[in-house]
């Protein structure tokens, strides 16, 4: 690839950054704590390409080539690979869904161990708003039964299991989508309602944990009983 | 009024014959792109390829900052750091240059593809290849950003974070050693060892941009190959492998180390992923620490772009048997057993 032509590619990928950061599209692949980095990555590469094409048109304009710094005896391939992420960036695949839960199979990772005293006692209120690791860590590891009776609000996407099986889910992060580990909950009650929607269909569902339904080790799905369903649009952060 | 040619050396001249021009191919691939975005879109309709497109992404995403943070260091030290100085920093002895350029690692807070332009920089700048390689073995897994997380995935078990400390260590460390003896200089392609001289009068300033953008630009390309091909992998290898190993622990060993290769995770995001699998003992997850920074796919393709493909070729398997002999003994010394 020429040297002009790397410098486009170049400022392509800063600007594909550019824009997948300041759209917010960029949560659908990684943490939000990544996004002043991704800021100045997409600027530093803008402007390394910037430098390149005006000292091209300075030494073009003086009629002189300016050469490559280790002598470019033939002009490199790779450079055109940066392409594909620029065309990927484009066409902005969705974060992950119900496939990744899926391809996750049955046995789902136990999510940390806490140490007791960190589970404090739940607000008081009908239906509490709760994230699905929360639940999942709590009916795990908590033995003091704090879910027990109470009405919980959960938001994730709905995946359907190969035997008719629903679960409500939602992909963890660490730091982006590769080590992405589903957090989820069987849904139980409601099946009709349940089949009208389709996969990766983001729901808010109300219900309450049945008790005992994971042990640490092996089983990390809570079961949960379906009070009432409601389609939501999905978050502007995905992951949790 | 600036001139600067970062080399001695012109360009061929004029005689060039033309072929395609590549300027007009990229506009001819953009307007593809363009005008089939439907048809492309619909190919993300099926959901194994949304799959691994997403994955593709975020590996590019996550791990650009870190490729642009280990060029801008190159590029400074191209253009500001002068070959006298290193080689005053560094012992003369090239086995304890190999010690210290590991423990070096500890000073440079990134993950694996901000090692690999810096490494090729010290090479460049007339550091010895053992202790270049030590120190692009050490920096990805031994620096204090890698070694909290370790501490942070792992509450109950402050062992983890020594035993991945030295493990990873005594990796870098023997991979320069051996190096040292049966390495050759040749293996290593001609123009990562190239040095750069910098034209009398030239702005530094020009120089370090211009080796950044052309550091930047060629290794970007393999780390997206890597990132392809890690991410393919990550849809097609099925995570039931791991939790069928629960009991056998040299099978473990191997199949974890084997998907630290594959899996090609950040070096800051590995821990967590693997403090997760509850059902593995420690012993094989400490192995797939020490492996996954060392040597995975998407490494091996930025060290090959880096260094050329006979040096990876040999380097890859050496680096990974090491790790994981490296990571075996650390873990029985350490942990004190398979556990």
């Amino acid at each position: 690839m020429r040297r002009e032509t790397q410098n486009v590619v170049l400022a392509l990928l800063g600007g594909a950054l550019l824009k997948i950061s300041f759209t917010g599209i960029y949560l659908r692949y990684v943490k939000p704590s990544l996004f002043p980095w991704l800021v100045a990555t997409g600027t530093v590469m803008v402007v390394l390409a910037a430098i390149a094409i005006m000292r091209d048109i300075l030494h073009a304009q003086r009629n002189a080539e300016v050469s490559c710094v280790d002598g470019a005896h033939r002009p490199p391939r790779s450079p055109w690979l940066l392409l594909l992420p620029v065309l990927a960036v484009f066409l902005a695949p969705p974060a992950l869904g119900s496939d990744a839960v899926n391809r996750a199979g049955e046995q789902a990772a136990a999510p940390p161990k806490r140490t007791s005293g960190l589970f404090p006692p739940l607000p008081r209120g009908d239906a509490i708003e709760m994230s699905i690791s929360e639940v999942v860590t709590r009916t795990v590891w908590d033995d003091s039964g704090s879910l027990h009776g109470r009405t919980l609000k959960l938001t994730g996407f709905l995946v359907r299991r190969d035997d008719g099986r629903h679960l409500l889910a939602r992909m963890a992060i660490r730091c982006c989508a590769a080590d992405a580990a589903p957090r989820k909950v069987l849904l139980a009650g409601h099946d009709p309602e349940l089949e009208s929607h389709a996969p990766d269909t983001w729901l808010e569902v109300t219900g309450t944990v049945v008790p005992g339904s994971t042990s640490p080790g092996t089983d990390t799905t809570p079961t949960f009983t379906v009070e009432s369903i409601r389609p939501v649009p999905a978050p502007d952060h995905p992951y949790e | 009024m600036v001139r600067v040619t970062a080399t001695t050396e012109p360009r061929a001249g004029t005689a060039r014959p033309r072929r395609v021009d590549s300027l007009l191919v990229l506009c001819a691939l953009l307007l593809a792109a363009i005008a089939f975005q439907d048809q492309l879109t619909g190919a993300l309709d099926v959901p194994a390829v949304r799959t691994g497109a997403t994955v593709f992404v975020a590996i590019c995403v996550q791990a650009m900052p870190f490729l642009v943070l280990g060029v801008l260091i190159s590029g400074l030290i191209a253009a500001f750091v002068p070959a006298s100085v290193l080689r005053k920093v560094l012992p003369r002895n090239t086995s304890a240059a190999v010690g210290v350029a590991g423990m070096a690692g500890m000073a440079l807070p990134g993950c694996e593809c901000a090692s690999v332009p810096v490494a090729r920089r010290l090479m460049q700048q007339g550091v010895a290849p053992a202790a270049a390689l030590a120190f692009l073995l050490a920096a990805p897994a031994v620096n204090p950003v890698v070694l909290v997380s370790t501490a942070v995935a792992f509450p109950g078990e402050p062992a983890m974070v020594l035993a991945r400390f030295l493990g990873s260590l005594a990796t870098a460390v023997v991979v320069g050693w051996l190096w040292v003896r049966v390495g050759k200089t040749e293996w290593i392609a001609e123009r990562a060892l190239q040095r750069i001289r910098r034209p009398p009068g030239g702005s530094r300033w020009l120089v370090f941009a211009e080796t950044a953008r052309h550091d930047l630009v060629e290794a970007g390309g393999f780390l997206v190959l890597g990132g392809l091909t890690a991410a393919v992998l990550n849809v097609v290898v099925p995570p039931a492998w791991v939790s069928s190993l629960a009991g056998q622990v040299v099978l473990g060993v191997l199949v974890m180390a084997v998907l630290a290769v594959v899996l090609s995770l950040c070096s800051e995001a590995d821990a967590f992923v693997v403090a997760a699998l509850s059902a593995l003992p420690l012993l094989p997850r400490l192995v797939f620490l020490v492996v996954g920074p060392a040597v995975d796919i998407k490494l091996v393709a930025l060290q090959a772009g880096a260094f050329g493909r006979s040096f990876a070729m040999r380097f890859a398997p050496l680096t990974f048997v090491v790790a994981v002999v490296c990571g075996v003994v650390a873990g029985l010394l350490v942990l004190g057993g398979v556990r």
